[in-house]
């Protein structure tokens, strides 16, 4: 089978944590782009093409919560898995509610992260899919069928 | 306060025989009678049997004389109180008792109502000074308590921060020792030299990750973390599914489980997979703590809206030092690497946030005794809710009090 590679934004305040993060998702076949804040993940946006942003909740200036409502304003097919490393579920539970694909903890395991991984990039996929034959309808019913 | 004077226990210590049994006469018609004693001695063998509120105490007796038996009296029997008589003639003798710890003095020929009203005045001064004790001490067990409480609550607070600032670290060595276990597969790095020595490194690397994760997640509450869902919870069932889990253990030890379970406590409103994670934090520190061959008992009592499980191990016991110690984080007696002295910390906090409490008894030696008290409704959880606010304003008021 081949892998369809997953174009993956990480943003994380930890720089090292980043680094290797991507290398580790590089390796295994990704394309991968970083940032070290909200701001930064959403400057990326407008730049690039991305299908799933894995975001850590817990950052200085505009955290987590913040950038996921921008990113789902913005760039609502984006799916984003969001990184947690303290107390409580509750805030990746709120993350989910806003539109967040699933949540991991940290330190996470790799093995999960790219089940989770897979599955926001055929989420997307799918929903593109389904977007392109509700647009492909909508043009044969204003072309009445006849071509 | 009027206290109730029937109650006085009364000594009359005069070497006159025929005052002393008038006094008596006439005190025992007014609701006290007293107990009589004809000198020093005679006064000192008869408290040593049984405690006196109030004695009177004539000075000038022949052998020893009154004021040395007051003073005995203060040394050995601090709560009682000395009411001197003195002659006619001798003032000074009654200031030197009253210096010497007498309640007072009184000059003879006494005027009874007089000695009455002394009488009941010393023994509402010792009514006080009970009521004052009882009230000091029950200040210093809420108190205790109190620092207890807070101690925990400030020492969670900081484990929390510190398990949250390791995961990040964690996280770095856990992505750059997977990385490197990466690189190592690779097909141009096959051959390099002592391959094995380097993977048996990042095992270790891999193992020590593991076991600071388990402590961080376990502290964090992350562990089967469901956010708490109520459901009707069978008690009995939720007993032997969990001795399940860890019949082995048991088994290894040749430990036994007695099960003693109340039939109306079986279904109670709360959240089943807490419990089993609070059920199974109990019952493996009991196997922990017995004995091969001893005998767990678990029992539930059903009370008045609530449900009491209880653990009993024939254990060892804990030490009374460590008893305050158990419910704080990291606190544990086990070897290194074997407990990670979270386990009753995390159930603690479980039990809390059901409404519940959890206490522990024990006797060293003896074992050791686990309770957990839950509310068997949503609605009497909601009422304890109540009651916690209601306790923290009387001890808000009590520590007012204290700073004024």
């Amino acid at each position: 089978m081949i892998k369809i590679p997953a174009r993956v934004l990480i943003v994380d305040d930890e720089k090292d944590f980043v680094e290797i993060f991507a290398l580790r998702l590089e390796e295994a076949g990704e394309r991968v782009s970083t940032a070290h804040s909200g701001k930064e993940c959403l400057k990326i946006l407008s730049e690039k093409e991305i299908d799933v942003v894995i975001l850590d909740i817990r950052m200085p200036g505009m955290d987590g919560i913040e950038t996921l409502k921008e990113i789902k304003k913005g760039y609502p097919l984006v799916e984003v898995i969001m990184l947690t490393g303290h107390g409580t579920t509750e805030t990746a539970v709120e993350g989910m509610k806003l539109g967040a694909f699933d949540y991991l903890i940290k330190p996470a395991d790799f093995n999960d992260l790219a089940v989770k991984l897979e599955g926001a990039r055929k989420r997307k996929d799918e929903q593109e899919e389904r977007i392109r034959a509700a647009e492909v309808k909508s043009i044969l019913r204003k072309s009445g069928g006849i071509f | 306060m009027t206290a109730s004077i029937k109650n006085i226990r009364l000594l009359i210590v005069d070497d006159e025989d025929h005052f002393r049994h008038i006094l008596a006469k006439r005190l025992t018609k007014r609701g006290m009678p007293p107990l009589l004693a004809a000198n020093g001695l005679e006064c000192l063998d008869i408290l040593e049997k049984k405690p006196f509120d109030v004695v009177v105490l004539d000075v000038k007796m022949p052998g020893m004389d009154g004021l040395e038996v007051l003073g005995i009296i203060n040394q050995n029997y601090p709560k009682t109180e000395v009411i001197i008589l003195t002659g006619h003639a001798t003032t000074a003798s009654g200031v030197e008792g009253i210096k010497g710890g007498a309640f007072d003095y009184l000059t003879k020929p006494i005027e009874f109502d007089h000695l009455l009203k002394k009488i009941k005045q010393a023994y509402e001064k010792i009514k006080r000074e009970e009521e004052k004790n009882r009230e000091a001490e029950f200040r210093a067990k809420i108190e205790k308590q109190l620092v207890i409480t807070e101690r925990l609550a400030s020492l969670g607070t900081l484990a929390t921060g510190v398990a949250h600032e390791i995961n990040n670290p964690l996280a770095i060595i856990k992505e750059s020792a997977g990385w490197m276990r990466l690189m190592l597969k690779k097909e141009e790095l096959k051959d390099i030299p002592r391959k094995e020595h380097f993977e048996k490194a990042l095992k270790k690397i891999e193992d020590g990750i593991e076991r600071a994760k388990r402590i961080t997640h376990q502290l964090l509450g992350f562990v089967k973390k469901h956010d708490i869902a109520f459901s009707e919870v069978n008690l009995s069932e939720l007993v032997s599914e969990t001795l399940k889990l860890i019949h082995r253990q048991a088994e290894d030890k040749q430990v036994e489980f007695a099960i003693n379970i109340d039939d109306r406590t079986d279904t109670i409103w709360s959240d089943p997979y807490q419990i089993r994670q609070v059920l199974i934090n109990l019952f493996t520190n009991a196997v922990y703590a017995t004995d091969p061959g001893g005998r767990i008992t678990i029992a539930t009592v059903k009370t008045d809206g609530f449900v009491t499980l209880t653990v009993k191990d024939p254990g060892k016991g804990i030490p009374k030092e460590n008893l305050d110690r158990i419910f704080e984080p990291f606190f544990s007696t086990k070897a290194v690497g074997e407990g990670t002295g979270l386990g009753l910390y995390v159930s603690r906090g479980i039990i809390e946030k059901l409404g519940g409490k959890i206490e522990v008894e024990s006797t060293v030696g003896k074992g050791t005794r686990f309770s957990v008290t839950l509310p068997s409704s949503l609605e009497v959880s909601e009422d304890l809710q109540d009651n916690k606010s209601i306790c923290h304003d009387i001890l808000d008021h009590i520590r007012n009090a204290e700073q004024q």
